[in-house]
């Protein structure tokens, strides 16, 4: 097995694969492990540790610290600063996600095909998929692990008569309903990819942690390798330089806000790189029950209605969020906030996550960091506040006593005979505290070279032995949780270089 | 600066039926947060922290700051600018609280309260070969 963490100043590395990939989130350990299963010689680098479950912090500051990319702190640049949130650890997002496994919806091969030229997707999409739900177990949340919030959104789901109701899928072996999954599984049921591709790419390849890129080596208008220097976990020193050749190709799986300015930083030009950034931004409600709900117990999220995606555009779900954050989520301060925080078991939360039309943009910053511009527009906002309603009537019908709106301009809670007021709330951003953790975009898929950065293969317009793998490629908003989409896309991206 | 954190905290976060901040082990916590957050996280909370007290003459009326204020009026100031209708110092004491919320609820005793089990020590470790 190969794995190098750290390494010291003095100890520089430098090697020659077939492949190198650059991240280990979602699309890039499902990239190499697939070139490793076809023979290759491959690296996979990643700018984080390497953490195994009894390694996860247990207090929501020490996920932050340990497994966030920048503490979680990168926030939109737009009207309102609404974080963007993502992992930098071996296994990517994947480690601190909810782990909900939802295959690409059909209707989105037509779309791609006729608003963006993309041929020949579906058949190897969905047979990637179908491969990946047998590589990586995939169960319904067990009913012993639901927990009191996850049972109520069925029972309010059930009273309102919603369609399309089904039991949640995950990448979960056995899950317990410890609802840790945002801070990693410690109990090792989240199938996160550090615990299955990851390994799997170190015993047939190498795998590099701590070993942020800092560019990808180009010749003319091919990609030899990549460079970069080790930091340290904990005290983010500088260590040994590594230089990676790759005689194939150059994969880069760095995430929506990291791929394109990586790119950028290696001096590729196109005019669509680092357009086109999208989401599904999210915020919740929460409904206060007369019984003990304990959030925290139960599958972190164990319940989910697409019945929304095409009309209005959202998706509603479950989230248990750590305490630690329910106590700034709500709002007020001294002691109205700590008697506000008595109901604090009593506290169920569901929340809206907007299939958003609006379009932003990634940037490089003076620093060389990425920069997101991204506003919701007013038709957006309109399908956040009128999901937020529909929440807010879900809690009602599960016997909620009130609800808690956190919009600003709202009163602080909300009984069933003032519902209504959902539609008179603001249509200003700033009046939400949301947060951005489905990404897309920013070195889109297309045919056309003005418009898009990579083909339908991942292959990066106008250059050679270089492609994307992660949800960077992803031109439209899925509506649905992306991260099957993204592995299946980078497993068809890979085979298609083997 | 971290007093004028501390402050702001402790009036934000006030012993009431539950534990407030002052009964967590806020000052090793602040120290570590301050030691292990990316600069800019403890900058911006730092000035949350500087908002926070600077502000009670458009909350409350007082031309004092914060920390200066009488326990009843620190509390009044505290519900109200965390509300306040500017979206820069709403943010802004949301960094505040955000930080006082990861010390707050990983307390023991406050976790005991909520029907929590007790967190075990982060192990700050990672995968070395
Ligand atoms: C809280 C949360 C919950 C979610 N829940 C779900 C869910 O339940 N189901 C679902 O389908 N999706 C979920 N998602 C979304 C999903 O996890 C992501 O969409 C997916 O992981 C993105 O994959 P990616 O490969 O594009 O990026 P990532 O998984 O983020 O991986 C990118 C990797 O690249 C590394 N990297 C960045 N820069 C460099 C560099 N310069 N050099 C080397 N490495 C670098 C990063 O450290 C990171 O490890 C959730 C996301 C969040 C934030
Ligand atoms: S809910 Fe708990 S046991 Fe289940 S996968 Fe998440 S952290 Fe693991």
């Amino acid at each position: 097995m190969s794995h190098v963490a750290f390494r010291p100043r003095g100890e520089d590395l430098e090697d020659t694969f077939d492949f190198v990939v650059v991240g280990s989130g979602a699309g890039g350990a499902a990239a190499a492990s697939l070139l490793v299963r076809g023979g290759a010689k491959v690296a996979m680098v990643e700018a984080g540790a390497w953490r195994d479950p009894t390694d996860y912090p247990q207090t929501a500051f020490g996920g932050m610290r340990d497994l966030m990319d920048n503490f979680g702190a990168q926030v939109t640049m737009g009207r309102a600063l609404w974080p963007v949130v993502q992992a930098r650890v071996v296994g990517g997002t994947t480690v601190v996600n909810s782990a909900i496994c939802v295959r690409t919806p059909g209707d989105l091969f037509a779309q791609w095909e006729t608003e963006h030229g993309l041929h020949d997707l579906e058949r190897p999409l969905l047979a990637a998929e179908d491969r990946l739900e047998q590589a990586l177990t995939i169960e319904e949340v067990p009913a012993h692990a639901r927990g009191r919030s996850n049972e109520l959104a069925v029972v309010g789901e059930a009273a309102l008569g919603w369609p399309h109701r089904h039991v949640m899928r995950r990448y979960a072996k056995h899950c317990e309903g410890q609802g840790f999954c945002l801070q990693g599984c410690r109990a090792a049921k989240k199938q996160s990819l550090n615990l299955t591709f990851a390994p799997e790419v170190a015993a047939g390849g190498t795998v590099l942690s701590c070993a942020p890129v800092e560019k990808v080596l180009l010749e003319g208008r091919r990609a030899v390798g990549v460079t970069g220097t080790f930091r340290h976990p904990t005290s983010h020193a500088r260590g040994a330089r590594f230089t990676l050749r790759a005689t194939k190709a150059v994969l880069v799986a760095a995430s929506v806000t990291h791929t394109p300015v990586l790119l950028m930083k290696s001096g590729v030009r196109l005019p669509a790189l680092g357009h086109f950034f999208r989401s599904h931004p999210g915020t919740g409600v929460f409904g206060v029950y007369d019984e003990p709900i304990d959030l925290n117990v139960g599958a972190t999220q164990g319940w989910a209605s697409t019945a929304f995606r095409d009309q209005p555009g959202f998706k509603l779900e479950v989230l248990s969020i750590p305490p630690e954050l329910v106590a700034s989520r709500l709002s007020g301060g001294g002691t109205q906030l700590m008697q506000r925080l008595e109901d604090f078991r009593h506290l169920a939360m569901w929340v809206v996550a907007v299939r958003a039309d609006s379009v932003g943009r990634v940037t490089k910053s003076l620093f060389g960091n990425p920069v997101v511009h991204y506003s919701l527009n007013h038709a957006d906002m309109l399908k956040l506040r009128a999901g937020l309603k529909l929440l807010a009537q879900q809690h009602f019908a599960a016997g909620a006593r009130k609800v808690l709106p956190s919009i600003a301009g709202l009163p602080y809670e909300l009984t069933a005979d003032q519902v209504d007021l959902f539609d008179q709330a603001p249509l200003d951003p700033r009046a939400y505290v949301a947060i951005l953790s489905h990404l897309f975009g920013g070195a889109v898929m297309g045919r056309d070279e003005a418009t898009s950065v990579v083909d339908h293969r991942g292959r990066v317009h106008g250059y050679q032995g270089l492609v994307v793998a992660d949800a960077s490629v992803i031109p439209t908003n899925l509506g649905v949780n992306p991260q099957h989409t993204i592995m299946g896309l980078a497993q068809v991206f890979a085979e298609a270089l083997l | 600066m971290l007093w004028l954190l501390r402050r702001a905290i402790v009036i934000l976060y006030p012993r009431a039926s539950l534990p407030g901040a002052a009964d967590c082990a806020l000052d090793d916590f602040l120290r570590t947060f301050k030691r292990e957050t990316p600069l800019s996280v403890w900058a911006g909370t730092v000035a949350g922290a500087v908002v926070f007290h600077l502000f009670p003459l458009f909350t409350v009326f007082v031309p004092l700051p914060a920390f200066l204020l009488p326990r009843r009026l620190a509390d009044l100031h505290a519900a109200r600018i965390s509300v306040s209708s500017l979206y820069l110092v709403r943010q802004s004491i949301f960094l505040v609280k955000m930080c006082a919320g990861l010390c707050w609820a990983a307390d023991p005793q406050v976790r005991a309260r909520l029907a929590l089990p007790p967190l075990i020590e982060d192990p700050r470790t990672w995968r070395t070969s």
